[in-house]
C-alpha cells in the first residue's frame, strides 16, 4: 500500500503539473523556509530534476543572514532561475516595522509581489501554504483565483471534485496554486527527512531555542526547544501542544472571533 | 424663539451593563434601559441602524456582502420629516466609506498577523475624533443632528476583555454625552444598535442594546424599530 508521504507527494506533484499545463506564465514563491523548500523540491521532482519556471524570492531586507546564505547556496546547487525582488526605494527611505507592521509588510512584501506580477505578467503563482498552519488558511483551495488587490475571488472558486482543478471562466488577475495545502507541519518534516532535503539551520535549537517558522528578523521570535536534529523536531511536533505560530494563548477565541466578524461582514 | 431640536447620539455597541459598570451618569439619562433585538438573526450593524432609521426590520433587504455600500434614500427614513438635518457617518445612510474600510482592512490584517492591535486602535480613535469634530460643529444648526460613533464597537471587538481600554472608551462616550447635555436643552436620544459580550479578550455583538432619553418616553424593553414613530412625532 502507498504510504502517507507518497500519497501526499503524488497529489502535490499532480497539482504542480496541472498548473504548468493550464497557465502560460507560472512562477513559484520561495521564502527558503521548510514549506516552500519542500514545495520547490516537489516542483523539481514533478519535472524530472529541473524547476521549469522562475523562482521568486521576496527580499524584505530584514531577513536573517542564514536565509540569504541558504537561498544562494540552494539556487546554485539546484540551478534555479531565481528572481530576487526587493523594494530598494522604500528601504532607503527608512521603511521598517517601527513604521507599523502592516505598513512594512505591505510595502516590502505585498507591493513588491504586485509589481513583479505586473512586470513579468505571471498568471499563476505556486505558494506553500498549508491548511493546518492558520485559521484563515483552513478554507483555502488548491487553485485559488485572486484579483489585482490579491483578494480571494471565492465567488469564482471552481469546485475541486475528483481532483479536477479547473480554471474559472471569469476574468481574474492571477491564480494562486497551493500544492501542499493538505500537508501538516509534521508531514513536511517527515518528508524533509525522507527526501534528505536541505534545511535552514535556524530551525535547529541553539541555547534552548529554535525558530519554528521563519520570517523577518524584527518580527519573528524563537520558541523554547532543545530539538537539534530533524528526528528531534519530529519527536517534538508529535508531542507539542504549542501551535506552529506560537505565542497565541487565545487561539480558540481568536478563531471564533475571526469567524464571527466574517459572518457579520467585517472581513 | 428657537424651535426645540432633536439630537440623536448613535453609539455602536454601547452596552447596558458597561454603562452601569463605569457609572456613566450622562449616558444614563432620565429614562434609560435595554433594547431587545432578538428578532434579528445576526446583530449586524448596518441592518440594525437601517431598521432604526426606517422603523422596519431590514435584515432581509441588506445582503452581508454589500452591506457597507447600502444606502437608504432620505424619503425612506425619518430624516425626511425634518426641515433640516445632519447625519454624521450614519450606517446605511451617510457612512464614511473610506474610514470604515480602513478599519476593516486593519482588522483583517490583525487576524492575519500583519497588524498590531495598537495600529488598529489608532485608526479607530482617529476616525472617532473626526466624527466628534463634525458632530459638535453641526449641533444647534439643524432640527435633527444624528452623530454616529463606533468607538465601543470597534475597540471592543479586539479588546472588550481588557478593562483599562474599555474604561477609556466608556469615559470618552460619557464625556461626549455630558458635553451635549450641558450645551443644549433639546431632546436627546442615545441609542445603541446592540450590546457586547466578552469572548476572552475579544468582544462579540450581543442581542441587547441600550437607549436613554432626557425626558420620559415610556418605553419598556423597546425594539430598535420602536423609536421611529417617536422621532417622527418630534419633527
Amino acid at each position: 500500500m502507498e504510504d502517507r508521504l507518497a500519497a501526499l507527494e503524488r497529489r502535490s506533484i499532480s497539482i504542480i503539473r496541472e498548473a504548468k499545463a493550464q497557465f502560460k506564465n507560472l512562477a513559484v514563491l520561495w521564502s527558503t523556509g521548510k514549506d516552500s523548500t519542500a514545495s520547490l523540491w516537489l516542483c523539481k521532482k514533478a519535472f524530472f530534476g529541473k524547476v521549469p519556471f522562475p523562482v521568486i524570492h521576496i527580499d524584505t531586507g530584514y531577513k536573517f543572514p542564514e536565509i540569504y546564505e541558504f537561498r544562494d547556496k540552494i539556487a546554485d546547487e539546484w540551478g534555479l532561475d531565481l528572481i530576487v525582488a526587493k523594494n530598494r526605494e522604500a528601504l532607503e527611505a527608512g521603511m521598517s516595522p517601527e513604521k507599523g507592521k502592516l505598513k512594512c509588510c505591505t510595502t516590502l512584501k505585498t507591493d513588491v509581489l504586485k509589481n513583479l506580477i505586473k512586470k513579468e505578467g505571471f498568471d499563476a503563482l505556486i505558494l506553500a501554504i498549508r491548511r493546518d498552519e492558520h485559521g484563515i488558511r483552513a478554507k483555502e483551495r488548491y487553485f485559488s483565483p485572486r484579483d489585482e488587490e490579491f483578494r480571494w475571488r471565492y465567488t469564482d472558486q471552481p469546485a475541486e471534485m475528483w481532483d479536477l482543478y479547473v480554471k474559472p471562466s471569469e476574468d481574474f488577475s492571477h491564480m494562486r496554486v497551493h500544492p501542499i495545502l493538505h500537508w501538516t507541519e509534521l508531514d513536511v518534516w517527515e518528508y524533509v527527512k525522507r527526501e534528505n532535503l536541505p534545511v535552514n539551520p535556524l530551525y535547529f535549537a541553539r541555547n534552548g531555542k529554535r525558530y519554528r517558522s521563519l520570517g523577518c528578523m524584527p518580527c519573528t521570535v524563537p520558541i523554547p526547544s532543545n530539538a537539534g536534529t530533524i528526528d528531534e523536531i519530529i519527536e517534538e511536533l508529535k508531542t507539542t501542544k504549542i501551535p506552529e505560530r506560537a505565542g497565541r494563548a487565545q487561539d480558540k477565541e481568536r478563531a471564533y472571533m475571526m469567524q464571527k466578524l466574517r459572518s457579520l461582514g467585517y472581513m | 424663539m428657537r424651535r426645540e431640536s432633536l439630537i440623536i447620539l448613535a453609539l455602536d455597541a454601547l452596552d447596558f451593563s458597561m454603562v452601569k459598570r463605569y457609572d456613566c451618569k450622562s449616558l444614563m439619562q432620565l429614562e434609560y434601559g435595554e433594547t431587545d433585538i432578538s428578532e434579528f438573526k445576526l446583530a449586524r450593524t448596518v441592518v440594525l441602524w437601517a431598521s432604526f432609521l426606517t422603523g422596519k426590520n431590514m435584515e432581509a433587504e441588506i445582503p452581508v456582502e454589500t452591506q457597507w455600500k447600502f444606502r437608504l434614500k432620505p424619503e425612506e427614513t425619518f430624516f425626511h420629516f425634518f426641515n433640516s438635518y445632519n447625519a454624521i457617518d450614519v450606517p446605511a445612510f451617510s457612512l464614511k466609506d473610506e474610514s470604515h474600510a480602513e478599519e476593516r482592512r486593519l482588522l483583517k490584517a490583525y487576524f492575519e498577523d500583519e497588524a498590531a492591535v495598537e495600529e488598529y486602535d489608532e485608526v479607530v480613535w482617529r476616525n472617532h475624533e473626526e466624527n466628534k469634530r463634525d458632530f459638535f460643529a453641526a449641533m444647534g444648526k439643524y432640527d435633527l443632528v444624528m452623530g454616529y460613533f463606533n468607538l465601543a464597537d470597534a475597540i471592543g471587538h479586539l479588546s472588550f476583555g481588557i478593562p483599562e481600554k474599555m474604561e477609556t472608551v466608556y469615559l470618552e462616550l460619557e464625556r461626549i454625552a455630558h458635553e451635549v447635555k450641558s450645551s443644549v436643552d433639546d431632546f436627546i436620544l442615545i441609542v445603541s444598535d446592540h450590546g457586547m459580550r466578552p469572548v476572552g479578550r475579544y468582544g462579540d455583538h450581543s442581542k441587547k442594546g441600550f437607549y436613554s432619553a432626557n425626558m420620559r418616553i415610556g418605553l419598556n424593553l423597546p425594539k430598535i424599530t420602536s423609536f421611529y414613530d417617536l422621532i417622527r412625532r418630534r419633527a
